[in-house]
């Protein structure tokens, strides 16, 4: 296991794939009963925001993602989301794997996992890192289409700062 | 005591933000003792790299890995990170 890891959390971003494996293992304890693992993939096809009357124009065909990250802040937010879920909820263990570079169809770009004595708090708990990684953590998502086009992804983001806004 | 020397603000970009400035890093230069906000510096910023303006409404700003509002007070020797709307899963 690499990235930041202890008992009860581990966090990484890493440039080679990521084996679910390694988080099954991580995260099957004998105090879980309920294990939630989140999957991202690289997906083949995309809507696009402007649908025009054609059949064939209206969705975009990707080829591959490719993924930007500001490393040690990247880190350290991950970090902190792990430790709120393991404080919000009564999460054993719980995990935040990132891919970074290029992420072929079909491959996992992220993983967010959670293991808990009972499946309402691990569905709760993943859901939320995984949610919050999507608003918070600084890693950007580029689109290459078969077309030879390319972009980069604008998320969803709150236009105030976002993390520990009771220190603010 | 004594330092004249121009003080440098490691600022670094991103994504979209790094590639219209064609940049990763850059370093502004503050007079001793001269801290400004880090909505300044991105005006400085801008100015320098007039293709990142259109882009400053959407950014938010981290000084040494954490996120802080615009009237943050921005010094010599912190890091500065443009961050545009993140997009990672």
């Amino acid at each position: 296991m690499t990235g930041i890891s202890n008992d009860s959390a581990w966090i990484n971003i890493q440039e080679t794939p990521l084996s679910l494996e390694e988080v099954l293992e991580f995260l099957r304890v004998e105090e879980a009963g309920g294990i939630d693992i989140f999957l991202g993939t690289t997906r083949r096809w995309t809507e696009a925001e402007e649908k025009t009357t054609g059949e064939e124009t209206d969705r975009r065909e990707t080829i591959l993602l490719e993924y930007e990250c500001y490393k040690p802040m990247a880190l350290k937010e991950m970090h902190r989301l792990v430790e709120e879920s393991l404080a919000r909820w009564p999460v054993r263990r719980a995990c935040l794997l990132h891919r970074i570079g290029e992420v072929p169809l079909r491959e996992i770009s992220v993983i967010a996992g959670v293991a808990a004595p009972h499946r309402a708090d691990a569905f709760a708990a993943c859901r939320y890192l995984i949610d919050t990684l999507k608003i918070r953590v600084p890693i950007w998502k580029k689109e290459h289409f078969v077309d030879g086009n390319a972009r980069w992804v604008e998320g969803d983001s709150a236009p105030e700062p976002l993390s520990s806004p009771d220190t603010m | 005591m004594g330092d004249t020397k121009p003080q440098g603000v490691q600022v670094l970009l991103f994504s979209v933000i790094r590639e219209r400035a064609g940049v990763d890093a850059t370093t502004l230069y503050l007079d001793p003792g001269e801290a400004v906000s880090a909505g300044v510096l991105l005006e400085r910023l801008a100015t320098t790299y007039p293709s990142i303006r259109p882009m400053l409404p959407l950014v938010r700003i981290a000084v040494n890995q954490e996120y802080v509002p615009k009237k943050h007070m921005v010094q010599a020797g912190d890091e500065v990170a443009l961050i545009t709307p993140v997009s990672g899963g």
